[in-house]
């Protein structure tokens, strides 16, 4: 999946987290993350977000996400919907992502 | 205490009114510019806090302390951000307080710079050291200048010429807010066309990271001379810290200004606190009364005769064909 502009999902709310992936152009996934409980889970969110966007086949984006303590569903969720976007992409599978 | 998120609050002469009073309470001026605006309400309809978006800029977020500690701030810069990215917006900057950092690096606020005084943020981490990456490199002494340009005068030609003599490099920095009556795509190719023919000059845009509209907000902190220079002193450590040290940039060269009392304030906090970080400021005579608002002057009077005094031949064609 090709990431050809800036997408969106998500809120600042507590309980959900905002993700915005962005194109790059190189290859890689840059991933900043700001979360509410980053010691305890910063790294089990990392993982949802990078795999889910394997799942899709982005393999060049930069993803900013700030995380208000979202479990892994609502993670994936976010992250689909947001690469979805900016792939300007509506050929869903929603399953696509981590969580099946 | 309870409070009821509003947003896109038309702001009416009465609910202007209400708001710049609650500013000020908490230390604000409102100079406008307001896009779309976030208030938190008591049950009362009385203004607890307030946001707005303003462009690419958040501006004028001030929580009541009766709410602060309960994530209301978060609430706003929530609304704004969303607000921003529905608009397709997605560069967003702020400044605040420089003891709030915190509180924003929670809203996914990333410090491009602070000071004593003032913190400088944008929403994604490296946006800056994206941005000056994409500058050319050059070797051996470089110097910049910065300039709005609006437009290119014969006197922005002695200033570049007379600079690029004293360094191997020279960048100009051309001011790239859309603010003034030149467009910025007009202003670029005016210089670069203007400069064209000497070989050590790279002309680029500022980007959102000098003295742009996002740099200078007067509007930050207590009324007059103080929120002035506390917002130079902004841009000049943004200058000094950050874009100084990556380019290898070691001389700043600006001309004298004897009309606008801004400039020359800022002209003179340059030259007092540049040196301190080791870049020399240069300070170059204005060539012979040519200034662009006398060129804006004589263009409403459509004196072609005084304009091709004050400005060069590429500079004309642009004011013949667009702007006149």
């Amino acid at each position: 999946m090709e990431i050809k502009k800036t997408g969106v999902a998500g809120t600042m709310e507590s309980s959900d987290i905002i993700v915005r992936i962005e194109p790059k152009n190189t290859e890689g996934v840059e991933l900043t993350l700001e979360s509410a409980v980053m010691q305890q889970y910063g790294r089990q969110i990392e993982k949802v977000i990078r795999e889910t966007l394997e799942g899709l086949g982005v393999t060049s984006a930069y993803v900013n996400a700030v995380d208000k303590g979202a479990l892994d569903c609502t993670v994936a969720a976010r992250t689909l919907a947001a690469a979805y976007r900016a792939a300007e992409s509506k050929d869903y599978v929603w399953n696509g992502g981590s969580i099946r | 205490m309870e409070f009821y998120p509003a947003a896109g609050v038309v702001l009416t002469k009465e609910r202007l009114e209400k708001t710049e009073s609650f500013l000020r309470a908490m230390g604000l001026r409102y100079e406008g510019g307001a896009d779309y605006t976030v208030q938190l309400v008591s049950e009362y309809g009385e203004i607890l806090g307030n946001g707005c978006l303003c462009g690419n800029i958040l501006k004028y977020i001030a929580v009541s302390p009766a709410l602060q500690g309960e994530g209301a701030a978060l609430t706003i810069v929530s609304e704004l951000v969303s607000e921003a990215f529905r608009r397709g917006v997605t560069k967003l900057f702020l400044f605040t307080k420089a003891g709030n950092e915190m509180l924003f690096r929670g809203a996914g606020f990333y410090t491009v710079v602070s000071t004593n005084e003032v913190c400088f943020m944008e929403n994604s981490r490296g946006g800056f050291d994206r941005w000056i990456s994409s500058i050319e490199r050059r070797e051996g002494v470089k110097a910049a200048a910065v300039m709005n340009c609006n437009p290119f005068t014969k006197g922005h030609r002695y200033l570049i010429e007379n600079a690029a003599k004293q360094a191997d490099s020279l960048y100009v920095f051309v001011v790239s807010e859309d603010r003034s009556v030149f467009s910025f795509e007009d202003r670029m190719s005016m210089v670069k066309e203007g400069v064209s023919d000497i070989e050590n000059v790279v002309v680029c845009p500022s980007g959102d990271y000098m003295i742009s509209y996002a740099t200078f907000p007067t509007y930050f902190m207590k009324e007059g001379a103080d929120a002035e220079t506390a917002n130079a002193r902004l841009d000049l450590a943004l200058f000094a810290r950050k874009i100084a040290p990556a380019l290898g940039i070691t001389k700043r060269f600006v001309g004298t200004e004897p009309y606008c009392g801004v400039t020359r304030n800022y002209n003179e906090l340059m030259k007092e606190l540049l040196p301190k970080e080791g870049i020399e400021v240069i300070e170059l005579e204005r060539y012979g009364g040519v200034s662009a608002s006398l060129v804006r002057a004589a263009m409403k009077k459509k004196d072609i005769l005084t304009l091709s005094r004050l400005v060069p031949e590429s500079t004309l064609r642009v004011i013949r064909e667009r702007y006149m």
